[in-house]
């Protein structure tokens, strides 16, 4: 179960990562054909015109891709920011108390986005919503991305607050603890 | 119940989830709910996820992933200790020395990028390791960083001016051409209080090196010129009319690419590392801005920034003491949301004001934009302390004190472009004479 | 006591923002102030690409919409786009009788209530340079932000080039675009004299703009509220075709005072254009179907 809850969060990362590989390539396929096309003028030729339709729009929607995909990962590498001046200074128990808190309330919240997400994706099926640009491009798809990668990070959520309830330490404050040990890059 | 009131339930909710230690953006987002469930009869959850999709696609907002891998890839190749190796001969007469670095590199790379989250990830990734490297005091690398990230936004492109641009219909090329004399004058504002600084605490700076002979300078000078290629490749292909100053970074993408290739740092592991770096960094932000995103949308609703705004201008003051205290409202209210829904929220009311008291709208966006690059700094929402305690494991509280000495300049900044209001416009009426 | 919060995606000195304005205002009297429409001008509640769904979903209850931002889903909302079929405020008004029924049928498919329209002024083409023919179009770099505006460059020769609104005067300063086809509102906003130098007044087509009403918030009104804000709209729709008159002229003046060369399009021009506009017609109606059919055969009557 672990492995496969690990493997989730390291494909879901991967995902992300190739949609803003995507975002450059598409875009530099843009500055690339501009370029060709300064050449063929100076050359004395017809321009190409190469175009990326629907570059801005599409390059958006990836990066909806980015940015929510990579949610759990990001967690439970102690990357997102938290202030965790009172809850380090706290006794132990204390402490305990407070993560769970921040847990169940973490999970609790990301849950309710991920389903409104999900109904948000589910609406744009029904109704065939459809981007602007010069390709209609289904906003479905980048919403269910979005859903998805959500439900991702409710997910990992939940397995920390499981950790947590059961005497372990949850993912992030295990990474917090060994970046301290490193002290500051 | 009295809006004030209000106003104030709403900023004990976040404090106590960030005080709890919930991450910013759930706790951003908690606060949202909270607001919409007392206030709003619209439906929640819907509202705050329609709004966290029209913020999250975004073309605009693909350059911050695209500078922030870029500074990934630079921090893993020997350029950032080149350039410092360039630079250090020629910095060695400057009180504060390699510190100015962080500032002049934040102001160039302000030319380039619309963001200052950007401009302070990408210099900080470079800078912040070779500055503490060389044993320079972290407080005041930190502190630099944190201020002259903020250029990002004053010196053209710039996000702000383009928000308030259209908000506003002012001409976005007036405004970007007003913003760059300010912005050059906040750079020597920020080096001018470095080397204060670096006189009066010689103790704190690290020792001189020997003397470099002038041959042996130039000779160093050499190591400049893969960055100078990477600036002038940046710069110079918006101005070439091949890319758009959002696909500009891509182009510094495939650069720095081919400068990691050329000093043979390049490999499958750290092209993987870098880029994995970039994408927990950017979600980290992205995060945060969807959150934001939520927190505005919800005051859009509640109205509350606008009520306080039309109270503002129901004390019919005179143009200082308006601009006095549009100074102190923005400041307290761009301590808990982003500086763009700060501009968003409260052009619509504050517009008539300014117009009223015969303020010029160029200026006044210049003048929005520096009080607004205040909140990136100020506690406990402020993007620049978020992506400097993501880089250095310190948190925001300390950051952002100390950031504190970069933030009053700003308000001295503010104070200097009142007086003098030409500073802003003397630029763009000279430049697009007619 | 009711409180509408309105989406709109232009800026308050914006004419249709100024006439939205007033038209709040007068539901505000003639209600007595038991319906009152807070205004969210530029995109400040919800951005223009979200306004539609918001008021379908209810999140607004009204809002404003460009009509041919939805021409995607439906080429029925892209009829008062097509290039060169309705090219006055005259023929553009014929058009709008002509397909409102069928518009207002569309929206009610998402349980939207069309409560006016006002039209943007005529759209013309900008450029660095004087167009006397469509040849001078020829190999120049023309902004295309849909398919229709592209397939209007690659008609007329020239290149399509995709450039977002706000890097509009980047784009034209760095050369990544040589010309573009907007209104005169949108270059006088946006200092157009500072990137370009020719206007061309083709009057190409006049797109509208919609105010449009959730269903469900509507008819949770009192019979005299309803009716305050129909006679509302009424007044307003009456109100924004004269302020858009009003507007062109007043924007083209400003363009002109500003030293932008104001071009009356040669009948070489005119001629080029008409044959892009017959096949765009053409095509239009291929894809518009039935509907789109019977709304050329009315405006034609
Ligand atoms: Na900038
Ligand atoms: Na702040």
């Amino acid at each position: 179960m672990r492995l496969l809850l690990n493997r989730l969060y390291a494909v879901a990362e991967i995902l992300a990562a190739s949609c803003l590989v995507a975002i450059a390539l598409l875009v530099l396929a843009q500055v690339l054909g501009r370029l060709a096309d300064g050449f063929l003028k100076l050359a004395g030729a017809d321009p190409v015109g190469f175009l990326v339709p629907s570059l801005a729009e599409i390059a958006g929607f990836l990066l909806v891709g980015a940015s929510f995909m990579a949610l759990a990962s990001t967690l439970r590498h102690a990357v997102h920011i938290r202030v965790s001046l009172a809850i380090a200074n706290a006794p132990a128990g204390l402490r305990r108390l407070m993560e769970t808190l921040v847990l169940l309330l973490g999970f609790g919240l990301v849950a309710y986005f991920t389903w409104f997400a999900a109904a948000l994706a589910y609406d744009s099926y029904l109704y065939n919503e459809v981007s602007f640009g010069i390709i209609p491009i289904p906003l479905c798809i980048p919403q269910a991305v979005m859903a998805l990668g959500l439900g991702v990070f409710a997910l990992s959520l939940l397995d920390d607050l499981i950790v947590q309830l059961s005497g372990g330490t949850p993912s992030y404050v295990a990474a917090e603890a060994a970046r301290g040990l490193e002290g500051v890059e | 119940m009295d809006i004030s009131l209000v106003a104030l339930l709403l900023g004990v909710v976040l404090l106590l989830g960030l005080t709890l230690g919930l991450w910013v953006a759930v706790a951003l987002s908690a606060c949202a709910l909270v607001a919409m469930k007392l206030l709003v009869s619209a439906p929640s959850g819907p509202v705050l996820m329609t709004t966290v999709w029209g913020a999250a696609n975004s073309w605009d907002l693909t350059a911050l992933p695209m500078f922030i891998w870029m500074g990934e890839i630079l921090f893993r190749s020997r350029i950032s200790e080149n350039m410092f190796t360039g630079l250090a001969p020629w910095m060695q007469n400057l009180p504060g020395r390699l510190l100015h670095v962080n500032i002049l590199g934040c102001g160039i790379f302000a030319a380039v990028s619309g963001s200052s989250a950007a401009t302070t990830a990408t210099i900080g990734k470079m800078a912040l390791p070779e500055l503490m490297k060389r044993g320079y005091d972290e407080k005041l690398a930190i502190g630099t960083l944190a201020g002259s990230g903020t250029l990002g936004l004053l010196i053209p492109p710039s996000i702000i001016l383009i928000v308030y641009g259209a908000a506003t219909e002012q001409s976005i090329a007036r405004l970007f051409i007003a913003g760059v004399l300010p912005g050059a004058m906040l750079c020597a504002l920020f080096m001018g209080y470095v080397a204060i600084w670096a006189l009066i605490n010689k103790s704190k700076m690290p020792g001189a090196d020997e003397p470099v002979p002038l041959l042996a300078r130039i000779r160093a000078t050499r190591s400049l010129f893969p960055v100078l290629l990477l600036i002038v490749g940046v710069i110079g292909s918006i101005y070439a009319g091949l890319a758009s100053p959002t696909e500009a970074a891509a182009v510094g993408v495939l650069l720095s690419l081919g400068l990691s290739a050329w000093y043979g740092t390049l490999s499958r592991a750290s092209f993987a590392e870098a880029l994995i770096g970039a994408t927990r960094t950017s979600c980290m932000i992205a995060f945060i801005l969807a959150g934001a995103a939520m927190l505005t949308v919800a005051m859009g609703y509640t109205g509350i920034p606008r009520e306080l705004a039309g109270w503002i201008g129901s004390l019919d003051l005179s143009p200082y003491a308006l601009l006095a205290a549009l100074t102190l409202f923005f400041i307290v209210l761009g301590c808990f949301l982003d500086g763009i829904s700060v501009v968003v929220l409260t052009t619509s009311v504050i517009l008539p004001m300014v117009q009223a008291a015969g303020l010029d709208l160029i200026w006044f966006g210049i003048y929005l934009v520096l009080v607004v690059e205040m909140s990136q700094i100020t506690p406990p929402v402020g993007f620049n302390l978020f992506v400097l305690q993501a880089m250095t494991g310190r948190n925001i509280f300390q950051v952002a004190r100390m950031a504190l000495p970069f933030f009053l300049i700003m308000i001295l900044a503010v104070a200097l472009i009142v007086a003098y209001p030409g500073l802003a416009l003397w630029l763009p009426e000279t430049m697009l004479a007619n | 006591e009711t409180k509408w919060d309105m989406p709109t995606p232009y800026g308050d000195g914006n004419f249709h923002t100024k006439n939205i304005a007033a038209f709040a205002e007068d539901v505000s009297t003639a209600t007595n102030g038991s319906l009152t429409i807070q205004i969210h001008s530029a995109g400040s509640l919800f951005k223009h690409p979200e306004i539609k769904n918001a008021v379908r979903k209810g999140l607004a209850p009204i809002g404003e919409v460009l009509v041919s931002r939805l021409a995607n889903e439906d080429p029925i909302f892209e009829v008062d786009s097509v290039p060169f079929l309705a090219t006055s405020y005259d023929a553009a008004r014929k058009l709008y009788d002509a397909s409102k029924p069928v518009l207002e049928k569309k929206l009610a498919d998402q349980d939207l209530v069309l409560l006016f329209a006002v039209p943007w002024p005529p759209q013309g083409i900008y450029a660095k340079k004087e167009l006397s023919s469509l040849d001078d179009l020829k190999g120049v770099k023309f902004r295309a932000y849909n398919a229709s505006t592209e397939k209007i460059a690659q008609l007329a020769g020239a290149v399509p080039t995709q450039v977002e609104v706000p890097d509009i005067p980047t784009a034209f300063s760095t050369g990544r675009v040589d010309a573009m086809i907007t209104s005169p509102s949108t270059g006088a906003d946006t200092k157009a004299w500072d990137y370009l130098t020719h206007y061309h007044d083709t009057q190409a087509w006049l797109p509208k703009n919609m105010v449009i009403v959730n269903k469900a918030a509507f008819d949770a009104l009192s019979d005299a509220e309803k009716q305050a804000v129909l006679d509302a709209a009424a007044k307003a729709e009456a109100r924004g075709w004269e302020a858009s008159k009003a507007e062109t002229a007043e924007k083209t003046k400003v363009l002109a005072d500003n030293g932008i060369t104001i071009v009356e399009p040669s009948a070489a021009l005119v001629e080029g254009f008409g044959k892009i506009g017959a096949q765009m017609v053409e095509e239009w109606k291929a894809a518009a179907g039935a509907d789109g059919a019977a709304v050329i055969e009315t405006f034609n009557k």
